[in-house]
């Protein structure tokens, strides 16, 4: 485990930035429900005047800023969708191609360690920076929903928390899938970055337009809708089921090319 | 019994050549030299031999097993000094020295500090301060402390001092003498002489040869350039000199004779200036291609 302990004490500065920013403004999100609770016939009355596509792409039309979980649903999971799928990408599509880039690839290619084992590690190290940077903001939203003495369905919450990680690791996982072919990280993380845009702006659309609708099966952002979690109080298994094979070929893909090609630096 | 086995190995960089059909054995516990101009495929093939790259054809084998297909188990037994290295810059020297043998559960502390003190290395120094001589020595300190079967060095002695790199062929020696059998790669001729007992010569691509040292020495050669003052000069003639070139009143030729010989005749002569270097490999192939 010696790449991995290396890439976690690597890593650990970006970890710790990323998950103090991401919490602090998660929690002063949610420090901010009561007033937008209470202010809530004036705000329902400035969301009437939203074009409605608006309203219906932001899910405004099913959820009410008035509970806790809907205003959370609207705002600060955006927030923890996006910024996390950023730091999803860029510190899985740093993985390999930094040791390719700075052609330390030579020098840990050299000692008795199998291709698998180098990506085995560096996954490995990917899943343990996510999981910690989703389980510090959960607490963070919990400690934000108790300091605003608001009251939540534990379940959703649980939903609520659990959905970002899935898709903080499908992007994770195809921009994990680049580096295992590429070599420069600036493209590998230009690519991802593309990609996590791309697909939120496609959600957009295929909620604006009904033309547009069979858009949000290809954006793994509609897999993780938080409206839909919060109406139903669940995840749709086929959409679990969807993203697990993502990340699962991904994965493997990864195995395969990086065991394949020809390491020159 | 042969170390490393290579069999008609190929590899082709797209439609670039790497090397073409390869061949030769290197046995167990000898010094053997690999030698050819930058870009002649030196590299290649000790990349194929460490599974970096795919041979395009062809077989490799080390410790009798397939460099491919059981790398894993041949790099537990090999020490790899790479022709320019490059490490972790966030790292202090001995940290990543200790993270190098720790892949190997063998060297310690104090073999680590045994091995700097001889190269002259201050082991709390972070690599990014590191000139590129010093960094070349944390790249032979961490090919040697886990005390490898096999030594893969290429180009290992760009950037060593004189005194340093005397130091290393010390280390070398001691390590062949232990058991180790070592590959020097190198361009530098006299420095595949001092060291090897059979050298493997390669050209774009092609081995030409697999020598003995003995019969390379047999062929030596020293480039001379002699500069006159006046005229007696112009008719200067030497026996064992080959491919003469004057120009003003520098004459410039391959000798293969005595030295001693040579200098003996100069004496004769009113010599300005008298240069004898070592000639350059290609002088050293066109050579090869006379005989």
């Amino acid at each position: 485990m010696l790449i991995y302990r290396r890439e976690m004490n690597r890593n650990r500065k970006a970890l710790i930035i990323w998950t103090l920013v991401i919490s602090g403004i998660a929690i002063l999100n949610l420090l901010m429900f009561p007033d937008v609770a209470k202010q809530q016939a004036a705000i329902d009355q400035l969301i009437k005047q939203m074009p409605p596509g608006l309203i219906k792409a932001f899910g405004m039309d099913q959820l009410s800023m008035a509970d806790p979980l809907g205003y959370y649903a609207t705002k600060g999971y955006l927030m923890i969708i996006l910024f996390g799928s950023i730091y999803a990408v860029m510190l899985a599509g740093n993985m390999l191609s930094k040791e390719h880039n700075e052609k330390t690839i030579e020098f840990l290619l050299s000692k008795p360690i199998g291709r698998s084992g180098i990506v085995t590690e560096k996954l490995l190290a990917v899943f343990t920076n996510l999981l910690i940077f989703n389980l510090v903001i959960t607490a963070a939203n919990y400690l934000g929903f108790w300091l605003a003495e608001a009251e939540f369905d534990l379940r959703v919450f649980l939903l609520l928390s659990a959905a970002p990680l899935l898709l903080h690791l499908v992007f994770a996982s195809i921009s994990f899938l680049l580096s295992s072919r590429m070599n420069k990280s600036r493209n590998i993380v230009s690519i991802s970055l593309g990609l996590v845009f791309v697909m939120y702006f496609m959600d957009i659309l295929s909620g604006v337009s009904d033309k547009l609708e069979n858009l949000k099966y290809i954006t793994p952002y509609e897999y993780v809708d938080a409206v839909e979690i919060v109406v139903s109080r669940s995840m749709n298994p086929i959409y679990i089921g969807i993203i697990s094979a993502v990340i699962l070929l991904c994965t493997i893909a990864s195995y395969l090319i990086y065991q394949r090609r020809d390491i020159a630096v | 019994m042969a170390l490393v086995e290579i069999q008609g190995l190929t590899k082709y960089y797209g439609k670039q050549r790497g090397i073409r059909d390869v061949s030769f054995d290197i046995k167990e516990g000898e010094i053997f030299g690999f030698i050819g101009p930058n870009g002649a495929g030196k590299s290649t093939t000790i990349r194929i031999l460490l599974n970096f790259i795919y041979p395009s054809s062809g077989k490799a084998a080390v410790f009798g097993k397939d460099a491919a297909r059981d790398s894993l188990d041949i790099r537990k037994n090999i020490g790899y000094l790479p022709s320019e290295v490059y490490y972790y810059d966030d790292m202090k020297v001995s940290e990543l020295l200790r993270f190098s043998y720790a892949f190997y559960k063998k060297g310690s502390p104090k073999r680590m500090k045994e091995l700097a003190d001889r190269l002259d290395l201050n082991l709390n120094k972070r690599i990014e301060d590191l000139s590129f001589g010093n960094k070349k020595k944390v790249g032979i300190i961490q090919a040697l402390l886990h005390q490898p079967k096999l030594l893969i060095l290429d180009e290992p002695t760009g950037g060593l001092d004189p005194l340093i790199r005397s130091a290393f062929f010390e280390l070398l020696k001691e390590e062949n003498e232990r058991g180790a059998t070592i590959f020097f790669s190198s361009h530098i001729l006299s420095e595949v002489q001092s060291m090897c007992s059979r050298v493997a010569i390669i050209k774009e691509g092609e081995l030409i040869k697999v020598e003995t040292i003995e019969n390379l020495i047999r062929n030596q050669f020293k480039k001379v350039t002699i500069t006159f003052s006046g005229q007696k000069g112009k008719t200067f003639k030497i026996e064992g000199g080959r491919k003469p070139e004057w120009s003003g009143d520098t004459l410039q030729l391959l000798y293969g004779g005595e030295i001693k010989n040579m200098l003996q005749m100069l004496n004769e002569t009113e010599v300005k200036d008298l240069l004898i270097e070592e000639p350059s490999l290609d002088e050293v192939f066109m050579h090869y291609y006379e005989h």
